[in-house]
């Protein structure tokens, strides 16, 4: 057996802030059971009403679509991300490599908020993208693409390619690369190779990637407040409107907790979606 | 032993004039970016050069700053605090703010009746919440009245704010013969609006952006936003309807606890100055809340900056500021639910 001397040394921190980060969350679920008392910070008497009050259409809708939209999310970022990853990984030029490597990281050095406000200048009527249709002539009025899902998603698709890079970078360069030139040995061509070897081997790198996408996407506010405009919004959208703007922390705390339990919720059928494909990744 | 008694000596040293200095400034709590630099340029400056006293600012949003009070409650971080009238009623009624006694303040007697908003907090600017528009993308457009908003050119440009609907709740609500307390009233009128809207703005930012760019040409504004894009090119129309603006007053109060109170009186007093008014006045294009303040003529004559009794009086909507901070809840729910979603 190992001797670890500094094991407690190391551990006693991460204990402190996981008992920090425990007791939060205890006062955001005590929260959610009280009740909200206009005009005054402090909550009420225990009650269920917030948890009820969630049971509204609206909130059920607005759940859906935070859904949705991490779905469609995680799937974009997934397909664009991969392709950037491989190149990442697979290219000898040097110059190639940091080029793909500051396109596909920088981003992560810019904030949410500056990162959405580009979005803005970008999809707005009097925008980048409308201003290069119509100077094409593909199009004779200026298309409305803020204020829309496909323009939050493209947002948060943004916000969360470096991350699936990283992963899926780190995926594939952990792949032995005699698998791949054993396989093209054999007579199979780049195509043949990459769907039967790279990608499958690949797979925990992929779905590592879309849960992580997935989780961080779940939690966005900034794109979704700022590129939704109130027409499109996700959960954490609502905890501000409904909680926040309007010190209602109480009904905030309940949707927060309601949030959470979709989250874990999602990503365990994630998890098992994802089970038996797991077992074809390990090499 | 030794090794650690000279430590701890160095550490009393090290630490001694920072708790001479900490009990030698007075610590004001205010919103960030250039709310801190116009306080910190027009009122702290000035209240330190007529009291050798230096002034530190905590700085954050309107939420934040009143959940770190909360939990300091009893102890306050900070000496004096600017908030928004209504949000002033949730520290009051929390406990959070002293009782004023405005006698202690000079300034304080030529106070707009409508700025005096409790026994513990009084106004020291103020501004309205209006309908702004681009003329050059709305032609032939013109806003006399709210009910203008409900017109069929307005459908699909019509921006608000999404942290606060008390506006247009209040508005719609008068026009259906209501008021702020019976507020139902209005909401049959405002459902007629929803499709009026293309977008609620998030901050003032996102506000002065969606115009700038035209993406909203026709917003329910903040009138210092309206005017700070005006001075940036900007063709805005500011417009006061017949039936007025809703205005909105930013507050400062001393807080519970604090040691500080006698120099707190005094920078309240250096803020309510007259000419210090007519310069916080210059500078954001609200409206000073002491009579005797001399504006400049051209900031005098911007919609939305009242000046006289009769300007306070005619051209300002007043939703009671602690019905406000009641209400604030319900209605933010009732918009989230039946206009935005």
């Amino acid at each position: 057996m190992t001797s670890r001397p500094f094991l407690g040394a190391f551990v006693a921190p991460a204990t402190l802030c996981a008992l920090a980060f425990v007791a939060a969350l205890a006062a955001v679920m005590q929260y959610s059971l009280r009740a909200y008392v206009p005009g005054s910070l402090e909550p009420g008497g225990f009650t269920l009403a917030n948890f009820a009050a969630l049971m509204k259409p609206l909130y059920a809708r607005v759940f859906l679509d935070t859904v949705w939209i991490c779905f469609l999310t995680a799937l974009f970022t997934l397909i664009i991300g991969y392709p950037l990853a491989y190149a990442l990984v697979h290219a000898r030029n040097v110059a190639l490599k940091s080029v793909i490597l500051v396109i596909a990281v920088t981003p992560l050095f810019l904030g949410e908020v500056v990162r959405t406000y580009s979005w803005i200048v970008v999809l707005g009527n009097n925008g980048f993208l409308n201003s290069m249709l119509l100077k094409a002539g593909l199009i004779g009025a200026p298309v409305q693409f803020m204020f829309t899902e496909f323009a939050v998603v493209t947002a948060l698709v943004h916000v969360t390619l470096p991350v699936m890079v990283i992963m899926l970078a780190a995926a594939l360069s952990h792949i032995d690369r005699d698998y791949e030139r054993a396989a093209a040995s054999l007579g199979a061509g780049p195509i043949r190779v990459f769907l039967t070897v790279t990608l499958p081997l690949s797979t925990p790198g992929i779905i590592a990637g879309v849960t992580t996408a997935f989780a961080w996407t779940f939690s966005a506010f900034a794109t979704p407040q700022l590129i939704g405009g109130g027409r499109v919004n996700m959960v954490s959208n609502l905890v501000y409107q409904l909680g926040f703007a309007s010190f209602n922390f109480p009904f905030a705390a309940s949707l927060s907790v309601a949030g959470l339990v979709l989250t874990f919720a999602v990503l365990a059928l994630m998890r098992a979606a994802a089970a038996p494909l797991e077992k074809i990744g390990p090499h | 032993m030794k090794r650690i008694c000279m430590a701890l000596a160095a550490l009393a040293l090290v630490l001694t004039p920072m708790q001479a200095s900490a009990q030698d400034k007075l610590v004001v709590s205010v919103w960030g970016g250039s709310w801190r630099d116009m306080v910190d340029n027009l009122i702290g400056k000035k209240f330190t050069a007529a009291t050798g006293v230096p002034v530190e600012y905590i700085t954050g949003g309107t939420i934040d700053r009143l959940n770190k009070e909360k939990l300091a409650k009893g102890n306050p971080e900070s000496d004096i605090t600017f908030t928004t009238s209504h949000v002033g009623w949730l520290y009051a009624n929390d406990g959070l703010y002293e009782q004023l006694d405005l006698a202690k303040v000079a300034n304080a007697k030529n106070l707009v009746a409508q700025a005096k908003i409790s026994p513990y907090h009084i106004g020291t600017w103020a501004y309205v919440y209006t309908i702004g528009y681009r003329p050059d993308l709305i032609k032939g457009a013109a806003f006399e009245s709210w009910a203008d908003l409900w017109r069929p050119e307005v459908k699909g440009k019509l921006a608000a704010p999404d942290f606060d609907p008390s506006h247009l709740i209040v508005v719609a609500a008068l026009l259906s013969g209501g008021d702020a307390a019976t507020w139902e009233k209005g909401q049959a009128k405002l459902k007629e609006l929803k499709p009026s809207f293309k977008a609620f703005y998030t901050n003032d930012a996102n506000s002065q952006q969606l115009i700038a760019n035209g993406e909203t040409p026709i917003q329910v504004i903040l009138s210092m936003n309206a005017h700070y894009m005006a001075g940036e090119g900007v063709p805005i129309e500011l417009v006061i309807p017949k039936e007025g603006a809703v205005l909105g007053i930013d507050t400062v109060a001393i807080m519970k606890g604090s040691k500080k109170a006698e120099l707190a009186y005094k920078f309240i007093n250096v803020a309510l100055d007259p000419q210090v008014q007519a310069e916080v006045a210059k500078f954001k294009k609200g409206s000073p809340v002491v009579l005797d303040a001399k504006l400049d003529p051209a900031i005098a004559k911007l919609p939305g900056v009242f000046t006289s009794v009769d300007q306070w009086n005619k051209q300002a909507i007043i939703i009671d500021h602690k019905l406000r901070a009641e209400k604030t809840a319900e209605w933010r729910k009732w918009f989230a639910e039946n206009i935005m979603n």
